[in-house]
C-alpha cells in the first residue's frame, strides 16, 4: 500500500490511524513528494513490484500521484485504485493511456464498484450498490474494447451507451496491450465482477484452509488471486505479537474509527468486522485484532521471518499469485520485508 | 495590466530537435495530426520539455494543451510537464459532459497541489457531435452549455470550500460532496477558468461560470463592442491565433500563402475545419466564399476556410505585430493564446523580437496615461 500525505513521516500506528486521515486538517489531502519518493526509491530497493493507491475524498487523485512519482522512478509500477460512474468510460481510457505513455506502462487498475452511500452521492452516484457491480460491468467492457484497437468501439447498455468510439493514444507498456484489471471485492457481484473483466481478484487475507477452494476456482478461469494484508515481521513470533498489540489505538480513538466503519455499505468490511469480534485469531498468525480500528484492510500476518516466508510459501501452493501488504510504519515495515522476507521467500522458489 | 501571452502547447512529436523545420513542414504535421500515422497521440516529453523552457525564456506564461482524441489527456500531460518545469502554467482543455464535476475538482485540485497552482481550465462544452458521441455524449449543442453551466457551478461551489456541495440540477445532482485536497496556488483559491466559443451560449456561460472568454481573433473593430460588454462584468477576453513574424511583411506574406493548399484539400484534411455545430467552425467556413481574407493590414484569414478558425494569423515585422498586438489591448482584450509555423521557432522569435517592443509600449502608456 502506498503511504497517504505526511504517513512516511509518522512513526506511530495510532498517527495513521483512519480517523486522523479523514480530518479535515489531515495532512492525507495534500500530495507528500517527498515522503513518497522516499517511499518509492525504499519500495524499489525492498524488491516490491507495485503499490496500490487508494481513492477516497480525503486523498488526491491517484492517477495524478501515480504520474508525479511514475515520472521520477523507473521502476515501481503503480496500482491506481478508482471507482466506476465517476467519468465516461471513453476518458478514462484516455487518462489510463495517456500515463501510461508518461511512465512506460506501470500502471494497473484497482476497480472498485463504489464505497459507502454517503461519499458515493457526494460524487454524483446514485446508485445501490448491486447495481454498481452491473455498471462497473458494462464500464470494463467498454475499457477492454477500447484496448482491444481492432476498430471503432459501439456500446449501447443500460448504463453506458457510445457510438463510434476511437482514441488514437494507445496503452503502451512493455509487453501489454492493457492494463493489469485489480477488481476487489467479497461479494458474490464483486467475484463475478473479477471473472468475467479483471485479471486478479483481490481480497482481504484468510487462512489457506478457508481460501482454497475459492483459489482453485479462480485460477480454473485464468485470474490470479491477490491478498491485501498487514504484515508485522520481528525477529520471533513473541516480539511480533508485542508489537502489534502496541498497535492498538487509545480508547477514545478507537470509538469514532468503529462508527465511521460501521456506517460503510460494503460487504467486505462488514464480514471482516464480524470475524474480528467472533474470534481475533484467525490461526497462529493471522491476527483481526486490528480490524475494529484500523479497517478491514488490517488483518495482520505475523511471526518471525522464517515463519512468514513460510506462509507466503503455502499461499503460493494453493494459488495465490500475488500480495499488496501493508505495515506500521509503512515504510520501516516494508524495508523489513525486502531485508528479511523476501529472500527466505525468493530462494524457496528457487532463485 | 500588461497584456498576458500564452502559447499552445506542441502535440506529440510536433517539435523537431535538433533539425530547422519549414513552416511548410510545420503545417503538413498540423493537418496530418488527426490520422493514425501521426505522433501526435503519444506524449512527447523530450519535445515538449524542450519547449516548455523555450516559452519560459521568451515570456510565455501558459501552454494551452488541447483535449481531443486524438491526444493524450491534458491534466496528466499538465502533470508531468508541470514537475518538469518551475514557472509555465498550463491551461487544461476540458469537455464537461465526460465526467462527474467532484471528480475533476478532485483531479484539477491534485494537480494544482503537485505543480504549485499552475493550473487553469479551458472549460470547452463540447465539439463534433460525431466525437462527443464516441465520448458517450448525446446532448445536442445549446443543452451542452446548459449542462456545461451546471457543471462549473459544482466545481465553484467546491472551489468555494464553504461546506458540503448539495446541487440538484437538469444534468448533475450531487449530494453533501466535500473533497478534502483543496485547490492550491499562490493567491488563488481556484483555477482561473477559460471559455471557449463564439455562440451567445458561451459568451453567457464566460460571464455566469469563468473568468475569460476565449476566441478566435478577428478586426479590432468587430471585436469592440463584444469585448467591451464582457469586460463590463468583470470577464477578460483572451484571443486565439497564429503569429508568423519575418524581417519583412512581403516575406511573411510569402511564407504564409506558401501553406494553402495546392488544390482544393481532400475532405479528410477538411474534418477539422467543419466541426458541424461549432459556430466558431461555421464562421469560418463562411469565410471560404469572401474574396478579401484581410482582416486588418496584418491579420489574415486565408487559411480558415481550408483548415479551420484557428489559422487565422497575425503576421508582419517584429513592428507590425507589436502594435497589431497592442491595439486589441486599446479595445480591452488582456490575453492571448499563439500558435506558429513552426511552434519551436516563433515562440524563440516572439521572445527575441516581439515581446520587449509590447513592454516597452506598456512602459510608456503606464507612464503617460491617455
Amino acid at each position: 500500500m502506498f503511504p497517504k500525505g505526511g504517513e512516511v513521516a509518522m512513526k506511530t500506528a495510532q498517527e495513521t490511524s483512519r480517523v486522523l486521515t479523514t480530518k479535515t486538517m489531515s495532512p492525507a489531502a495534500l500530495p507528500d513528494m517527498e515522503g513518497w519518493l522516499r517511499f518509492a526509491k525504499s519500495a524499489e530497493e525492498a524488491g516490491i513490484e507495485s503499490t496500490l493507491l487508494s481513492f477516497s475524498r480525503y486523498e488526491p487523485d491517484t492517477f495524478s500521484i501515480a504520474c508525479a512519482v511514475g515520472r521520477a522512478t523507473t521502476k515501481l509500477k503503480f496500482i491506481a485504485a478508482y471507482r466506476t460512474g465517476l467519468m465516461q468510460p471513453a476518458t478514462f481510457v484516455q487518462q489510463i493511456n495517456t500515463l501510461s505513455g508518461l511512465i512506460d506502462g506501470r500502471v494497473a487498475l484497482n476497480i472498485v464498484a463504489g464505497s459507502s452511500t454517503t461519499e458515493q452521492r457526494g460524487y454524483g452516484d446514485f446508485l445501490e450498490h448491486d447495481e454498481r457491480y452491473a455498471r462497473a460491468d458494462e464500464f470494463l467492457a467498454i475499457c477492454h474494447s477500447f484496448w482491444r484497437r481492432d476498430g471503432e468501439v459501439t456500446f449501447d447498455g443500460k448504463y453506458w451507451r457510445i457510438e463510434g468510439g476511437r482514441l488514437l493514444t494507445p496503452f503502451v507498456a512493455p509487453d501489454r496491450p492493457a492494463p493489469e484489471i485489480y477488481v476487489a471485492g467479497h461479494s458474490e457481484q464483486a467475484q463475478q465482477l473479477a471473472l468475467r473483466r479483471g485479471s486478479c481478484w483481490m481480497r482481504l487475507i484468510d487462512t489457506p484452509e478457508k481460501l482454497q477452494p475459492l483459489v482453485g476456482h479462480f485460477r480454473e478461469h485464468g485470474v490470479e488471486v491477490g491478498l491485501r494484508l498487514c504484515v508485522v515481521c520481528r525477529p520471533t513470533r513473541e516480539e511480533a505479537i508485542e508489537a502489534a498489540r502496541d498497535l492498538l489505538p487509545d480508547e477514545d480513538i478507537g470509538k469514532q474509527e468503529r462508527s465511521i466503519l460501521i456506517r460503510s455499505d460494503s460487504q467486505t468490511l462488514k464480514q471482516a468486522l464480524a470475524t474480528a469480534d467472533d474470534v481475533g485469531w484467525l490461526n497462529q498468525n493471522l491476527w483481526a485484532g486490528l480490524v475494529p480500528y484500523y479497517g478491514s484492510s488490517a488483518i495482520t500476518l505475523l511471526g518471525s521471518p522464517a515463519e512468514l516466508a513460510d506462509i507466503f510459501l503455502q499461499y503460493k501452493r494453493i494459488g495465490v499469485s500475488q500480495f499488496i501488504i501493508s505495515g506500521w510504519p509503512k515504510l520501516d515495515e516494508m524495508v523489513i520485508f525486502g531485508r528479511e522476507v523476501l529472500p527466505l521467500v525468493r530462494e524457496a522458489e528457487g532463485h | 495590466m500588461s497584456l498576458r501571452f500564452h502559447w499552445m502547447l506542441p502535440k506529440g512529436g510536433e517539435v523537431a530537435l535538433g533539425a530547422p523545420q519549414t513552416a511548410r513542414a510545420a503545417a503538413r504535421y498540423r493537418i496530418q495530426s488527426t490520422h493514425i500515422t501521426s505522433s501526435a497521440p503519444r506524449p512527447d516529453m523530450k519535445g515538449w520539455t524542450h519547449f516548455a523552457e523555450q516559452a519560459e525564456g521568451a515570456g510565455i506564461e501558459s501552454v494551452l494543451i488541447s483535449f481531443s482524441r486524438y491526444e493524450p489527456d491534458p491534466i496528466l500531460v499538465g502533470c508531468a510537464l508541470g514537475r518538469a518545469t518551475k514557472k509555465l502554467k498550463f491551461i487544461a482543455a476540458y469537455r464537461s459532459g465526460l465526467m462527474q464535476p467532484t471528480t475533476f475538482v478532485q483531479q484539477i485540485n491534485s494537480l494544482s497541489a503537485l505543480i504549485d497552482g499552475r493550473i487553469a481550465l479551458n472549460v470547452v462544452a463540447g465539439s463534433s457531435t460525431e466525437e462527443q458521441r464516441g465520448y458517450g455524449d448525446y446532448l445536442p449543442h445549446d443543452e451542452r452549455y446548459t449542462r456545461a453551466e451546471e457543471f462549473l457551478a459544482v466545481c465553484n461551489a467546491f472551489w468555494r470550500d464553504d461546506g458540503e456541495v448539495d446541487f440538484e440540477g437538469k444534468y448533475y445532482r450531487v449530494e453533501r460532496g466535500m473533497l478534502h485536497t483543496p485547490f492550491l496556488a499562490p493567491g488563488r483559491r481556484a483555477p482561473e477558468i477559460y471559455v471557449s466559443g463564439h455562440s451567445e451560449n458561451a459568451e453567457r456561460l464566460a460571464i455566469a461560470q469563468g473568468s475569460c472568454l476565449l476566441r478566435v481573433a478577428d478586426s479590432p473593430d468587430k471585436l469592440r463592442p463584444s469585448v467591451a460588454r464582457i469586460r463590463q462584468q468583470g470577464v477578460e477576453v483572451c484571443l486565439r491565433m497564429c503569429v508568423l513574424c519575418r524581417p519583412s511583411r512581403e516575406e511573411a506574406i510569402q511564407v504564409i500563402e506558401s501553406l494553402l493548399p495546392e488544390r482544393e484539400n481532400p475532405r479528410h484534411e477538411r474534418s477539422a475545419a467543419v466541426k458541424d455545430d461549432s459556430q466558431m467552425y461555421r464562421e469560418a467556413s463562411t469565410l471560404a466564399g469572401m474574396g478579401n481574407h484581410w482582416l486588418t493590414r496584418s491579420l489574415w484569414a486565408g487559411l480558415a476556410p481550408h483548415y479551420g478558425p484557428v489559422w487565422t494569423t497575425l503576421l508582419g515585422t517584429p513592428e507590425d505585430i507589436a502594435e497589431a498586438l497592442l491595439e486589441f489591448k486599446a479595445i480591452g482584450v488582456t490575453q492571448f493564446i499563439l500558435s506558429g509555423w513552426p511552434e519551436l521557432d516563433e515562440v524563440v522569435t516572439f521572445g527575441q523580437k516581439i515581446i520587449h517592443l509590447v513592454r516597452e509600449a506598456e512602459s510608456r502608456e503606464a507612464k503617460n496615461p491617455v
